[in-house]
């Protein structure tokens, strides 16, 4: 039982890191929309979240389809199940 | 400058606490003596981590989490740099799986009947902050990447 909690545990504080690295991606791309006078579109699972100046025009328009937003959380998870399971298997104790 | 002292883990301070409180007393006040302050707590908790093997395996994963958000950042960054010198729609494809698509709008083809003496200058002022976005992204990546490094180096 011990052990299934440590696993649930395990899972849900890797996926609410994950949406805290997800959430300041996010906060990134509205720097740059904001700097680089864009007209950004990212789609989650069929909602759109729009962002752009209003009183600049935007020269381009950026989409970043329902495969870019789940490739994105792909590729955050895996860089940190990668790290640590490097660092895990690595670790030896301090002397 | 005794209030820096709570930057420091609790086991620290409870072991090494009283000790430091007296010296930062006997010292005078500096910008110095702060900044040795603070390299002292990133220190001590560098320690208290590298010693657990649960705390080094969640530190590196954020870390991991880090360089990731930092990478996609730069691959956005670069994206619109490389699509603001297309007049096509620039797609970022794998097989079947289309991830990020940019368009130059309406405003800016009305930009390209005008002459080129409008039109360039245009271009040029878009791109000075991506090159600047980029550079500071890629200052933060390789400080991110060498923390672990200076950290270890330190104490």
């Amino acid at each position: 039982m011990r052990r299934i909690t440590a696993a649930i545990s395990l899972v849900l504080l890797l996926l609410v890191a994950t949406a805290v690295a997800e959430a300041s991606l996010l906060g990134l791309l509205v720097v740059f929309t904001s700097i680089l006078r864009l007209y950004l579109v990212v789609e989650i699972a069929g909602h759109y979240l729009q962002m752009s100046s209003l009183n600049v025009p935007s020269f381009l328009q950026v989409g970043i389809a329902n495969a870019g937003t789940v490739g994105s959380f792909l590729l955050t998870i895996a860089s940190g199940l990668g790290a640590a399971a490097y660092r895990y298997r690595r670790w030896r104790p301090v002397l | 400058m005794k209030g820096l002292l709570r930057l420091y883990p609790r086991s620290w301070r409870k072991r090494y606490g009283a000790e430091l409180e007296d010296l930062v007393d006997q010292t005078p006040g500096g910008l110095g003596v702060a900044l040795d302050l603070v390299i002292g707590a990133a220190v001590a908790y560098r320690d208290v981590i590298a010693s657990n093997r649960v705390l080094a395996t969640a530190g590196a994963c954020l870390h991991g989490m880090s360089v990731a958000v930092l990478v996609q950042a730069i691959g956005f960054v670069t994206l619109i740099l490389i699509a603001q010198r297309s007049a096509d729609p620039t797609d970022v494809r794998f097989g079947p799986f289309n991830f990020a698509t940019v368009i130059q709008t309406s405003y800016f083809r009305l930009g390209e009947l005008l002459s080129p003496v409008t039109w360039m200058p245009l271009t040029y002022n878009i791109s000075i902050p991506d090159v600047v976005l980029l550079l500071v992204l890629a200052f933060a990546l390789a400080v991110v990447l060498a923390a672990p490094r200076l950290l270890r180096r330190l104490g």
